[in-house]
């Protein structure tokens, strides 16, 4: 179990307030883990900094956004052979110290995806009402769609094994990404497992999720979960 | 019926669509993949209006009674087509742009890295 590679892939754009503290903060609690910004084409100093500070880091000259950029970490993770790769946000939400605890399922082989979910023991910051309603419905949909009750379904604190690197390097869905990759896991007949952590809320920068945005987001994602689900049918994908 | 004039100009028109069409085409402006939706319909166009019975036939069997509406109607099917095939062929390069952004990065990290290496190896000399 000590000898797997894991790769923890920080996406971030336009994070230069949180970036340094994320990595240090990554560093201090488990330096034993590789880690790879990858800077989505920002606007800011975000791409200085990490040049700077010798972070290790991929460089996106388009910004695609988070779906593209977390994609790229899966391909540099499948083509460098990390056998785990963990996602965890640039803004300083997720502490890196539930990194263990995130990998345990995974290390045990007792889960294919492991999402960190802040609503399983209701401790830390836990956004806003309307959010968390919005959150519910996803999470709803989801559950009705596949049949897995997932709570946390925007987190994007999560982990997955060398299955999962492979099948989000080829397919990953873009624009807001996380419920429909939880969905996609599972119709891949991945077994996707929900731990408990706490998160912080955002050091700096501005959420990429506006109100106006909000229901913007919620048609497309509740198109994109129902889109996904009738693609792979009643069949569902093969376990590779 | 069509009158016969009306047909002339639209012989016109059709003739000189094709040719701007064609001269698009010479010039590389124009990709032939991406034009052979606007030849068909170009095609469609010109059969309409050299045998405009069949135009007042196919109408009919769609029940619509007046012959401009269906053209019309013919028009914006069209169109529709049209911009069906463009926004498809904006979402299948946005993929493509998107593999090479991704592929170019990890190429960007893999050379900054080599050369690393490099200037180690060559600070040990």
């Amino acid at each position: 179990m000590e000898n797997k590679k894991i790769l923890v892939i920080i996406p971030a754009y336009n994070e230069a307030e949180s970036i340094v503290h994320v990595v240090k903060n990554m560093m201090e609690q488990a330096p034993q883990y590789d880690y790879l910004v990858v800077n989505d084409g920002s606007t800011d100093r975000t791409l200085a900094i990490c040049e700077q500070e010798n972070f290790r880091y991929l460089d996106l000259s388009i910004n695609m956004g988070i779906g593209g950029a977390v994609q790229a970490g899966y391909i540099y993770a499948y083509k460098n052979n990390y056998d785990v790769a963990v996602q965890m946000d640039g803004d300083g939400q997720h502490d890196a110290a539930y990194l263990e605890k995130l990998l345990e399922p995974i290390m045990e082989d007792e889960a294919d995806v492991v999402i960190g979910s802040r609503f399983l023991e209701k401790e830390g910051f836990q956004t806003s009402a309307s959010r968390r309603t919005g959150i519910n419905i996803l999470s709803a949909l989801i559950w009705i769609t596949t049949g897995q009750r997932i709570r946390d379904v925007t987190s994007g604190y999560r982990a997955v094994n060398r299955m999962f690197i492979e099948i989000y390097s080829k397919d990953y869905p873009m624009d807001y990404p996380e419920p429909e990759a939880i969905v996609s896991a599972i119709m891949h007949l991945g077994r996707v497992r929900e731990i408990p952590v706490q998160m912080r809320a955002r050091e700096g920068g501005v959420s990429s999720i506006t109100f106006k945005k909000s229901i913007y987001y919620m048609i497309k994602v509740t198109l994109a979960i129902l889109l996904c689900r009738l693609s792979y049918g009643v069949r569902r994908g093969k376990r590779v | 019926m069509i009158p016969s004039h009306l047909r002339v100009t639209l012989i016109i028109v059709v003739v000189s669509y094709f040719l701007v069409i064609l001269y698009f085409l010479k010039q590389k402006a124009l990709n032939l993949k991406y034009t052979l939706l606007w030849l068909v319909a170009g095609g469609v166009m010109g059969i309409l209006v050299v045998v405009p019975e069949l135009l007042t036939r196919l109408i009919r069997i769609f029940g619509i009674q007046d012959n401009m509406n269906g053209l019309f109607l013919f028009c914006i099917g069209f169109i529709i087509l049209i911009l069906l095939s463009l926004t498809s062929i904006a979402s299948r390069q946005n993929r493509k742009l998107r593999t090479l952004t991704q592929e170019l990065a990890i190429l960007d990290k893999r050379v900054r890295d080599l050369e690393r290496d490099c200037a180690a190896a060559h600070d040990q000399e």
